[in-house]
C-alpha cells in the first residue's frame, strides 16, 4: 500500500478523534476533506447548536448518527432583559420528539433560554434508557410535574441542573419521586425554585448519593437544616446554601461551623440569600481552599465582605454586590492574587443617587493587584478614559470585558469627553478579547477602534452608543471573528446593514432593537439572503401597515440552513422572497 | 563450570531471541521479552509458532518500516521493565513522542498494525494535540490532504466577502475623511483653555493607542501581508465565482461576488496595473496607516484614478440612498430596486425622545 510522505494514518483517525472533544476543533476536523468529514460525523458524540433555528433536528440526526450529548440555545441573549416578547419562540418540543426517536442512547441534554413543556420532560424521562444529565438554564414552561417524571424514570441520572429557570409550582413533591434505589446523583441545582421542597426527601436523597459533588439549594432550605445536609455529604465540591439567616443561636452556629470543617473538598460557595452576618464566620473553615465565591444575592455590608474575602487567598472567581465598594476591592486585590474573574452587581440599580462608594477606582485596584484577571463584569456609576487605559495596560490577557455604567451616555466624569479612547485602549491592548459590552457616552470613533483592533472579538453588546451608520459599518467590516452582535437604542440604520449583508452569514446572529432599520431594508435583506432568517418583531402590528421607511421595533437576523420557521407568534414576521411579494 | 559461573560469564546466553523479517527483506534477531510486548508478534509466536528460527521469521506488516521497528522496540524495551514508576514512564513517553509530524504519522500507523495499544494511544494523543486549535486549511497543509468538500457539505460559515469593492472604497473614503478631520483639528484656533488641555490629553491617549513607532512598523508588516493576501485573493475569487454562477437565485449588490467580479473587471480594464489594485484591495482590514502606504506605492496615474473613484463614491454616498443603490446595481447590471427610502434623521429624532423614559431599566441590558 503506497502512502504519501506525511500522510495521515486514516485507520487511526477515529481513535485520534476520540481525544478531540472541543466543538470548534471537531468542526474544523469535519471540514478538512471528504474522508475526514465522513469519519468525523460517524464518531461525533457531542453537538452544540448555538441557535435552535439554525438547523432542523432531522438534519442533525442525518449527519450525526451516534450522538450522546446535545446542547441547544433558543432565545437571543437580550431576552434576559425582557427585550424579547413572550411567545417569540424557542420551543424545544420538536427537537425532543426527533431526538427521542433517533437516539435511544442519548445521555445528555443541555438547553439554554428555551421553552420546555412538561410533556417534553416526560418524553425525555421515558425515551432515553441511559439518560444522565439534564441542564435547563434560563428555561421556562415546565412545572414540578415534569420534574417528577424525570425523577421517577431516569434511573441513571447523574446531573439535574435548573439554573435560573422558571418553574411552575404544581405542589408536586417531585424530589420524593426519586426511588430509594436511586443513588447515582452527582450534581443537583435547584437554586431557582421558588417553592419549598420536602426537606426529608432531600436529606434522604443527599444521604444515599455518595457521588454527590454539586448541591445548590434554593432559599427555602433553612439555615438550621444546612448542617445536617453537609454532614451527610462531606465530599461536596460545590455548595449553594439556602437562606443564610436565622436567629443567632450558639448551638446552630457551632453545628454549622463543625459541618463546614468536615467538608474538606469544598471549593465553591454560592447562595447566601438573606445573609445574617453573624453566621458568616461559620464558613471560615473552608475559605482557605475556596476557588469560587458567589455573593451576588448577599446583602452584606462592606466590612463583613472584606473580612470574608480576606480569608480566601486561593479565590479565582468572585461575584459580589457593589456593597464591597472601592475599599473592599482594594482588599481583594491585595489578598486574592489568583483572581481570574470578577463580577460586581448593582445593589440599587434604579436609585437616582449612588448608595455605595463604588467607582472606577475599585476596578483599577483589582486590575493592578490581580495579574491573572481575564473576565470582568462591572456595574458602576462613573468611569474615566484614564481608568480604562490603566486597566487595559494592566490586563493584556483580558478575554471578557463588560462594563455597565448605569446611566446611559455617561461621559468621562473628569473630562466630560466620550469614553471612546478608554474602550479603544481595551481593544487595542487586550488582543485576546472575545466578549465586550460597552456603555457610557460613545461616538462612532469607538467602533472604529473596535473594528480595527478587536480581531478576536466574538460577542459585542452595544446600547445608546454611536452617531451614525459608520459605527455599525466599522464593526461589521472589521471584526473578523464576530459571532453575536446585539444592539439597542443606537442610530444605526439601513446603509451599514445592507453594505455588510454578506457578513451576517458568517455570524450566528444580530439583534437590533430601537434602532433605525427600515422595514424596506429588512424586506430587501430577507429577499436577497436566502441563508438568513430576517425576523421583524413588532408589537405595533403588521409592518406593512406602516410606510416602508418606517423603522422596525426589533430585528433579529440569524443564519440558518433550515429556512424560515413556522412557529412564529403574531408579532413576528420572517422576511423572505414570498413575504416580499405578500407585503408589496 | 558451575551454573553461577555460567551466568556471570555469559548472561546473554540466557536471553531468548525472536527472528523478525522487516519490510526490506532483512532478517534480524530481537530480544524476545521486548518483542513480545507487541500483541501482534506475541500472537505469531504463541498461536502460529513463528519466530523461533531464521526460516520461520515473523514478517512484519507493511506499515512497519525498519526505522519504525527500531523506535517501537525502544518503546517496548523501556516499558516492559516492571519496576518503573508511573512518573518515569510518563516522562519517557513525553520525550518519546517529540518528533516531526511525518515520523509521528508513520509511528502511529506502525504501532496500530502491531496492535500495541499503549503506543497507539500515546501517538494518537500527540496527533490530536497537533490538530487541536488549527483551521481546516492548516490541517490539510500539515497532512497533505485534498480539499475536496463541496459547498453543500460545508455547513460552516461562508468566508467573509470582504473583498467587496464598495466596502474597499468605503474604507478608503472614511480613511481620507478622518485624515482631513485630524488636520483640521491641528490647524484650528484654540478657543478655551479647557479645550486645549483636553486636546493634549486626547493626543497623549491617541499616541498611546497608535503606539510610538506605529507608522513605520505598520508599513513594514503590511508589505509582507500584501503579497500573501494577493495570492489568496486570486485563489478565492475563482471558485467562488463559479459557485455563485450555479446558484439559482441572483443575489444583489450587497452580496454578489459575480457583481464583485464585474465591478473589478471594469475597474481593471480602465486601470493598467491589475495586480497592484488587487494588492490594495486585499488590505481592507488594515488600519488607516496601511491605506496611506498603499496610496504612496501606486503610480500617480493610478492614484488619480482611485481618488476620482473615491470622490465619485463619496458623492454617491451623500446622495439619496435609492439613487445610490441604483447606481451600484446598474454597475452590476442586476434588476433595479424601487421604493426604498430611508428617513434616517426623522427616525432618529423620533427615537431619541422615547429613549429617556426607559433609561434606567434599559441600562442593565448591558450585561
Amino acid at each position: 500500500m503506497l502512502r504519501k510522505a506525511n500522510s495521515f494514518p486514516e485507520e487511526v483517525l477515529e481513535h485520534v478523534l476520540s481525544f478531540i472533544t472541543n466543538d470548534k476543533d471537531r468542526n474544523a476536523v469535519s471540514l478538512v476533506c471528504k474522508s475526514w468529514y465522513e469519519i468525523e460525523r460517524w464518531c461525533r458524540k457531542r453537538i452544540f447548536v448555538g441557535n435552535c433555528y439554525a438547523v432542523r433536528p432531522e438534519m442533525v440526526i442525518r449527519r450525526f448518527p451516534e450522538l450522546r450529548s446535545v446542547e441547544l440555545k433558543g432565545k437571543p441573549h437580550f431576552a434576559d432583559f425582557n427585550l424579547v416578547p413572550d411567545g417569540w419562540g424557542g420551543c424545544v418540543c420538536p427537537w425532543i420528539a426527533a431526538l427521542a426517536t433517533a437516539y435511544p442512547w442519548l445521555e445528555e441534554i443541555r438547553l439554554k433560554r428555551m421553552v420546555v413543556s412538561d410533556e417534553s420532560l416526560k418524553v425525555i424521562a421515558k425515551s432515553f434508557k441511559n439518560f444522565k444529565v439534564l441542564v435547563l438554564s434560563s428555561c421556562e414552561g415546565f412545572s414540578t410535574d415534569g420534574l417528577a417524571a424525570v425523577a421517577a424514570n431516569c434511573r441513571n441520572l447523574r446531573g439535574l441542573d435548573l439554573r435560573e429557570s422558571e418553574v411552575d409550582d404544581l405542589s408536586v413533591q417531585w424530589l420524593s419521586r426519586f426511588p430509594d434505589s436511586f443513588t447515582s446523583l452527582a450534581s443537583l441545582n435547584i437554586s431557582c425554585l421558588g417553592v419549598e421542597v420536602s426537606f426529608s426527601a432531600l436529606e434522604r436523597l443527599v444521604g444515599r448519593c455518595p457521588d454527590l459533588k454539586i448541591l445548590q439549594l434554593n432559599h427555602a432550605v433553612p439555615l438550621d437544616k444546612l448542617a445536617n445536609l453537609l454532614r451527610s455529604a462531606p465530599q461536596l465540591v460545590e455548595l449553594g446554601t439556602g437562606a443564610y439567616s436565622a436567629e443567632l443561636k450558639p448551638d446552630v452556629f457551632s453545628k454549622l461551623a463543625g459541618a463546614f470543617s468536615g467538608c474538606k473538598e469544598l471549593r465553591s460557595l454560592s447562595g447566601f440569600w438573606n445573609v445574617f452576618p453573624g453566621y458568616l464566620p461559620a464558613v471560615y473553615p473552608v475559605c482557605s481552599g475556596l476557588k469560587s465565591l458567589n455573593l451576588r444575592y448577599a446583602n452584606i455590608q462592606g466590612a463583613d465582605l472584606i473580612k470574608l474575602v480576606s480569608q480566601c487567598p486561593s479565590l479565582q472567581r468572585l461575584w459580589v454586590l457593589d456593597y464591597i465598594e472601592d475599599i473592599g476591592l482594594e482588599a481583594l486585590a491585595a489578598c486574592c492574587k489568583d483572581l481570574t474573574e470578577l463580577r460586581v452587581f448593582p445593589s440599587d440599580p434604579y436609585g437616582v443617587e449612588p448608595n455605595v462608594s463604588l467607582t472606577e477606582r475599585g476596578l483599577v485596584s483589582v486590575s493592578e493587584g490581580c495579574p491573572k484577571l481575564h473576565s470582568v463584569l462591572y456595574f458602576c456609576r462613573q468611569m474615566t478614559n484614564a481608568a480604562l487605559v490603566t486597566i487595559a495596560k494592566n490586563c493584556p490577557s483580558m478575554t471578557c470585558f463588560r462594563l455597565c455604567i448605569i446611566e446611559p451616555r455617561a461621559p468621562d466624569y473628569q473630562t466630560l469627553r466620550p469614553l471612546d479612547l478608554g474602550f479603544g485602549a481595551i481593544v487595542e491592548n487586550c488582543k485576546d478579547l472575545r466578549r465586550l459590552s460597552l456603555s457610557g457616552l460613545l461616538t462612532d470613533r469607538v467602533f472604529e477602534y473596535i473594528g480595527t483592533y478587536a480581531k478576536k472579538l466574538e460577542m459585542l453588546s452595544v446600547a445608546f452608543a454611536g452617531d451614525s451608520d459608520l459605527g455599525l459599518h466599522h464593526v461589521l467590516s472589521g471584526c473578523e471573528k464576530l459571532c453575536k452582535l446585539e444592539i439597542r437604542d443606537c442610530p444605526f440604520g439601513d446603509k451599514a446593514l445592507l453594505a455588510n449583508a454578506a457578513k451576517l452569514e458568517t455570524m450566528r446572529s444580530l439583534w437590533m432593537s430601537s434602532c433605525c432599520v427600515s422595514f424596506g431594508a429588512c424586506k430587501l435583506l430577507g429577499q436577497k439572503m436566502p441563508r438568513l432568517n430576517v425576523e421583524v418583531i413588532d408589537e405595533r402590528g403588521p409592518p406593512e401597515s406602516r410606510p416602508e421607511s418606517c423603522p422596525v421595533e426589533k430585528l433579529y437576523i440569524y443564519r440558518t440552513i433550515a429556512g424560515p420557521r413556522f412557529d412564529m407568534p403574531g408579532f413576528v414576521w420572517t422576511m423572505d422572497e414570498d413575504s416580499v411579494s405578500r407585503f408589496s | 563450570m558451575s551454573e553461577v559461573d555460567m551466568a556471570v560469564i555469559k548472561p546473554e546466553m540466557m536471553k531468548l531471541y525472536i527472528w523478525i523479517q522487516t519490510t526490506d527483506g532483512a532478517i534480524q534477531q530481537v530480544e524476545q521479552e521486548v518483542a513480545m510486548f507487541c500483541p501482534m508478534i506475541c500472537l505469531e509466536v504463541v498461536q502460529k509458532g513463528m519466530g523461533s528460527s531464521k526460516n520461520c521469521a515473523i514478517s512484519l506488516p507493511q506499515r512497519v518500516s525498519p526505522a519504525m521497528l527500531s523506535l517501537i522496540l525502544d518503546y517496548c524495551r523501556f516499558h516492559q521493565v516492571a519496576g518503573r514508576s508511573n512518573k518515569e514512564r510518563k516522562s519517557f513517553d513525553e520525550k518519546f513522542v517529540r518528533m516531526d509530524t511525518k515520523r509521528l504519522c508513520e509511528l502511529t500507523s506502525a504501532a496500530d498494525s502491531l496492535q500495541l495499544k499503549p503506543l497507539v494511544d500515546l501517538t494518537s494523543r500527540a496527533l490530536a494535540r497537533i490538530i487541536e486549535g488549527k483551521t481546516p486549511e492548516e490541517i490539510r497543509e500539515i497532512f497533505h490532504l485534498p480539499d475536496d468538500l463541496t459547498e453543500e457539505e460545508k455547513l460552516e460559515p461562508l468566508k467573509n466577502t470582504t473583498d467587496d469593492p464598495r466596502i474597499r472604497l468605503l474604507n478608503r473614503l472614511y480613511a481620507k475623511k478622518r485624515k482631513e478631520l485630524k488636520e483640521r483639528e491641528k490647524l484650528k484656533d484654540v478657543d478655551a483653555e479647557e479645550e486645549h488641555v483636553d486636546d493634549r490629553s486626547v493626543d497623549d491617549l491617541l499616541s498611546f493607542i497608535n503606539g510610538g513607532d506605529g507608522d513605520s512598523k505598520g508599513i513594514k508588516t503590511s508589505k509582507n501581508k500584501k503579497k500573501h493576501r494577493k495570492r489568496k485573493d486570486l485563489q478565492k475569487r475563482a471558485p467562488s465565482n463559479e459557485a455563485i454562477e450555479t446558484h439559482k437565485k441572483e443575489s444583489n449588490a450587497a452580496t454578489s461576488l459575480r457583481h464583485n467580479a464585474k465591478v473589478d473587471h471594469e475597474l481593471q480594464s480602465s486601470l493598467s496595473e491589475k495586480l497592484k489594485l488587487q494588492d490594495a484591495a486585499g488590505e481592507i482590514f488594515a488600519p488607516t496607516v496601511e491605506f496611506e502606504d498603499v496610496d504612496d506605492e501606486i503610480d500617480p496615474a493610478l492614484k488619480e484614478e482611485i481618488d476620482r473613484e473615491v470622490e465619485d463614491f463619496a458623492r454617491i454616498l451623500n446622495s439619496d440612498w435609492p439613487e445610490r443603490m441604483q447606481e451600484l446595481l446598474s454597475l452590476g447590471q442586476e434588476r433595479r430596486l424601487t421604493h426604498l427610502s430611508v428617513n434616517g434623521n426623522g427616525a432618529l429624532k423620533g427615537h431619541a425622545s422615547s429613549i429617556d423614559g426607559n433609561k434606567k431599566r434599559i441600562a442593565l441590558s448591558l450585561m
